[in-house]
């Protein structure tokens, strides 16, 4: 996965201790991604952190949830795990049975370290892969975003015409509004979801 | 400051901080069901938005790169494939196709 990143890190012209300090410091797979197609289209650096504001923002209730779940933790390991949550490790969390702090912090300390590695492969393997190997490595995070929502999609037809509302939004807003739109469509998109989707789905499903 | 080493040091404060916040304050946090309706909300809202119009920029040139990618994605995950095999077969059939098309 950190090689998808990588790739389009590279591709916006970061060096390799930019994009590989990103992973370390930022640790958001998403956010990442946009801060450097962002980067990559130059945009302003405000815009790019408060663009990263809005998508990481789910990291507040993640990190919210996991903590109310942990046990015999202490203050250092709840900073260490609120860093280290995602969305990866947050839903696999979520349906472990255990839930004591070491095994939350073996998860997503596993997936941060290799999120890390991962782009430091991507920046020494891309310059020695053909391009058509590199171009498809592209779609890699998408491919994951795409199999996060696709089980939501079709277990819950509100949240499929929430996803289909949101991303026709995208599309016109981003006509408009450019980088600006995938803030904006973001929370409205959630503010019409308010209204289109039950309560019970998200509280049982929770994420 | 550099371009760069701001845009770092930005995204790591504003990410951290809302993921540092339930660290704190874990045990007198309570949210109102209405905002944690809205921000459970947000994953799939920025999910599509992330996906769509975006994936269609996989490749700049060939737009339709990234609808492949996305319907093979797609097609895997409704099948209940596992994540890491959607991946990695999704890449894999990006690299055929990017092979075909010369031939076209």
């Amino acid at each position: 996965m950190g090689i998808g990143y990588a790739a389009i890190a590279i591709k916006a012209g970061m060096t390799p201790l930019e994009t590989i300090s990103m992973s370390f410091l930022v640790y958001a797979g998403a956010g990442q991604i946009i801060a450097a197609s962002m980067v990559l289209s130059g945009a302003t650096a405000m815009a790019i952190i408060l663009t990263n504001f809005v998508v990481n923002l789910r990291y507040f209730v993640m990190s919210t949830c996991v903590l109310n779940k942990v046990e015999d933790s202490n203050l250092p390991l709840n900073i260490l795990a609120a860093h280290v949550t995602v969305d990866e490790s947050f839903a696999m969390f979520s349906l472990s049975e255990d839930s004591s702090i070491w095994i939350y912090l073996g998860i997503a300390i596993t997936a941060w370290l290799s999120w890390c590695l991962g782009a430091g492969i991507g920046v020494v393997i891309l310059d020695l892969l053909p391009v058509i190997v590199t171009n498809s490595f592209n779609i890699s995070l998408y491919a994951l975003f795409v199999a996060i929502l696709t089980p939501a999609i079709k277990e819950n037809r509100q949240i499929a015409l929430l996803v289909l509302i949101t991303a026709v939004l995208n599309i016109v807003l981003g006509q408009f509004l450019g980088n600006w739109s995938l803030i904006v469509s973001t929370l409205v998109g959630a503010g019409i979801g308010m209204y289109i989707v039950d309560d019970e789905y998200l509280l049982a499903g929770d994420g | 400051m550099d371009y760069m080493a701001l845009v770092i040091l930005g995204c790591t404060l504003v990410t951290f901080i809302p993921r540092l916040i339930p660290a704190l304050f874990i045990d007198r946090l309570n949210f109102p069901p209405k905002a944690e309706k809205f921000l459970n909300l947000i994953p799939y809202t920025a999910l599509a938005a992330l996906i769509c119009p975006g994936v269609l920029t996989v490749d700049n040139q060939l737009w339709y790169i990234g609808l492949i990618g996305a319907v093979v994605a797609a097609c895997l995950a409704w099948k209940k494939v596992p994540m890491g095999a959607i991946v990695i077969i999704t890449v894999v059939v990006l690299i055929t196709v990017y092979s075909i098309v010369p031939f076209f």
